[in-house]
């Protein structure tokens, strides 16, 4: 059984002057039960909007969604039952209060008694190795300690389905990495429950997701495992390029010049060194782009093949890059 | 579980964080009991001044109290909904299944911890510094009224409410078109025998009015359960009218809100 199905969802908005956006365009889309899906796609994809109408938060204009067989529309109570959903950069709770009575608060809305609720708050505390700052009021958390508050809300009615959107925006490395390994663990703790994940980040989805599917302009264009995605860039060959000097226009050029089929760069600022990653049809290609470069002036410190990533799928199909 | 559990739980939760959450900061005390006092004293001295009858000081001191649970409908329930959708918390409570009445009562019942200390500060220091004389026997035909009287004006701010979950900002012009209104006609200063027929009318289908003519009449006036039977007869008759009502609004305006992608927009 699936445990999130969409089949031709549709979401339209009316803007203020009047204008139409399909912010979601005929998804159709199976998520297995046990699952880590990840849903990649640049901001005003219509990733957030899927969560919402998932989670019951907005009617979709057409088409059906089921999370564990119930209907979101006709059955929204009973999925509220069983989901839950955590954003990246919330700051829902009341700042007043204490991390255990904001977390005691949200057990009431899932029908613990008093007594019950504090031993889930407890429960909680530990799992998210929050004991320093449990009793701290909301307002004088760092980012951080938010965000696993955030996440402890979540798992307050240890929810079958639990979308999480951008989970890990705007954390520092270690607690980007202490949440990727929560997730993990929530999975192999509960093998039925299934993570609905939305993420900016490639090596987050490739690291945690079973599947990806990346959505563009409302509509899903690839769907599969990581490895199943690059092959959608098998044809091709990935370089890594590094030239020195900054150069912030190149990208523009080499596909203006249609030396490449796809192209991002990352300048460091501290060597001095714009690295490119270049896609291209063959290796006589290739060739040729470096060539040029060496031709127009460029001193290329190196040029080498790599192995193609997320990245360079996502740049195939998207035609903009994901920004880290 | 029942949907009445988790109506209550969720309530009394939501009731918790606003009883506690108040007086972690006791400031509150100053803004709820002293300068409501002002209004009630500006009017007591007036009556004193034309020379009113005495018992006019127990009219106003009354009034004085229950606009406290007129402002708590309005503000405490309507515009705080309005609030927790700014802060992203009704979001996560519209995530949870916990019905949205029960986030409402949870407001309403947590805004009533302030609002009675409010009321009855107003009461006690209406007796100590005017001199107000209530019959103590009046007690409870009172208290029955009085707890209709929350009951009808709980339904009134479901409905409020359900224009801030709608029009969030927006709402604030509603409530103040209804704050105002409801203060002339209910009689909080006066009694509304002194309005025209027609006007005392249009009064009389608004609980308050009645509510309070009903206190009013047991603790000035000495009236008991039975002579007060038309006032508890027109109360109980309103609740489930207004209860009805309510939900009605209330589900409607949840679901144009979702239709529309308002319900958890912010910033409106």
């Amino acid at each position: 059984m699936h445990s999130v199905k969409t089949i031709n969802l549709s979401r339209v908005f009316k803007r203020d002057d009047g204008s139409i956006v399909h912010a979601l365009d005929g998804v159709t889309l199976s998520v297995n039960r046990g699952e880590i899906f990840g849903l990649l796609g640049p901001n005003g994809a219509g990733k957030t909007t899927l969560i919402r109408i998932l989670s019951t938060l907005l009617l979709p204009t057409s088409g059906e969604a089921y999370v564990e067989g119930y209907d979101v529309v006709r059955e929204a109570s009973k999925v509220r039952e069983i989901i839950n959903v955590v954003s990246g950069g919330e700051r829902a709770g009341y700042g007043i209060m204490t991390v255990r009575e904001n977390l005691w608060y949200y057990t009431q809305l899932y029908g613990y008694s008093g007594r019950e609720g504090w031993r889930k708050v407890d429960e909680l505390v530990e799992l998210l190795g929050m004991e320093e700052f449990a009793n701290v009021r909301l307002n004088r958390l760092s980012t951080g300690m938010i965000q696993k508050y955030n996440l402890a809300r979540g798992l307050v009615n240890d929810p079958k389905v639990l979308f999480l959107d951008e989970p890990t925006l705007g954390l520092d490395v270690e607690v980007a990495r202490y949440i990727r390994g929560l997730i993990k663990r929530l999975i192999a703790e509960r093998p039925d429950r299934t993570i609905f994940l939305t993420t900016h980040y490639m090596a987050e989805a490739e690291e945690l997701c079973n599947r990806i599917a990346i959505i563009h302009r409302g509509k899903i264009i690839a769907l599969g495992a990581s490895d199943e995605l690059k092959k959608l860039v098998s044809q091709e060959v990935v370089y890594r390029v590094e030239v020195k000097g900054l150069h912030s226009k190149l990208v523009d050029e080499i596909l203006e010049r249609k030396l490449a089929v796809t192209a991002s760069w990352k300048s460091d600022i501290v060597s001095g060194v714009t690295v490119l990653r270049l896609v291209f049809r063959d290796e006589g290609d290739a060739g040729r782009a470096i060539e040029w470069l060496v031709k127009s002036g460029f001193t290329v410190t190196s040029a080498h093949r790599v192995e193609p990533t997320l990245e360079d799928v996502f740049l195939k199909l998207v035609g903009v890059r994901l920004h880290e | 579980m029942s949907k009445y559990t988790l109506l209550f739980r969720a309530a009394f939760g939501r009731a918790y964080i606003r009883v506690k959450g108040g007086n972690k900061e006791p400031s509150w005390v100053i803004w709820e009991v002293f300068l409501p006092l002002l209004m009630v004293s500006s009017v007591v001295y007036a009556y004193r001044m034309l020379g009113a009858p005495s018992e006019y000081i127990g009219f106003v001191v009354l009034g004085g109290a229950m606009v406290s649970f007129w402002f708590n409908v309005i503000w405490g329930m309507g515009a705080t909904l309005y609030w927790e959708k700014e802060t992203g918390n009704l979001e996560v409570f519209m995530v949870s299944p916990a019905p949205l009445e029960g986030l409402l009562l949870g407001m309403a019942l947590g805004g009533m911890f302030n609002t009675l200390t409010r009321a009855l500060s107003i009461v006690v220091m209406g007796v100590l510094l005017f001199g107000a004389t209530f019959n103590i026997t009046g007690l409870l035909p009172a208290f029955l009224v009085f707890m209709l009287t929350m009951v009808a004006l709980y339904a009134l701010g479901m409905s409020i409410a359900s224009i801030f979950l709608m029009y969030s900002r927006s709402g604030w012009r509603a409530a103040e078109l209804l704050q105002e209104p409801v203060m002339f006609l209910s009689g909080l200063y006066y009694p509304v025998s002194v309005l025209p027929a027609l006007i005392q009318g249009v009064a009389s289908i608004i609980p308050l009015t009645i509510g309070l003519d009903g206190i009013r009449l047991s603790l000035v006036m000495g009236y008991g359960i039975w002579e007060l039977r038309h006032h508890i007869a027109l109360l109980s008759a309103m609740i489930p009218v207004l209860m009805y009502l309510a939900r009605r609004i209330l589900h409607y305006m949840e679901v144009k809100a979702k239709r529309e992608g308002r319900l958890t927009l912010r910033w409106m």
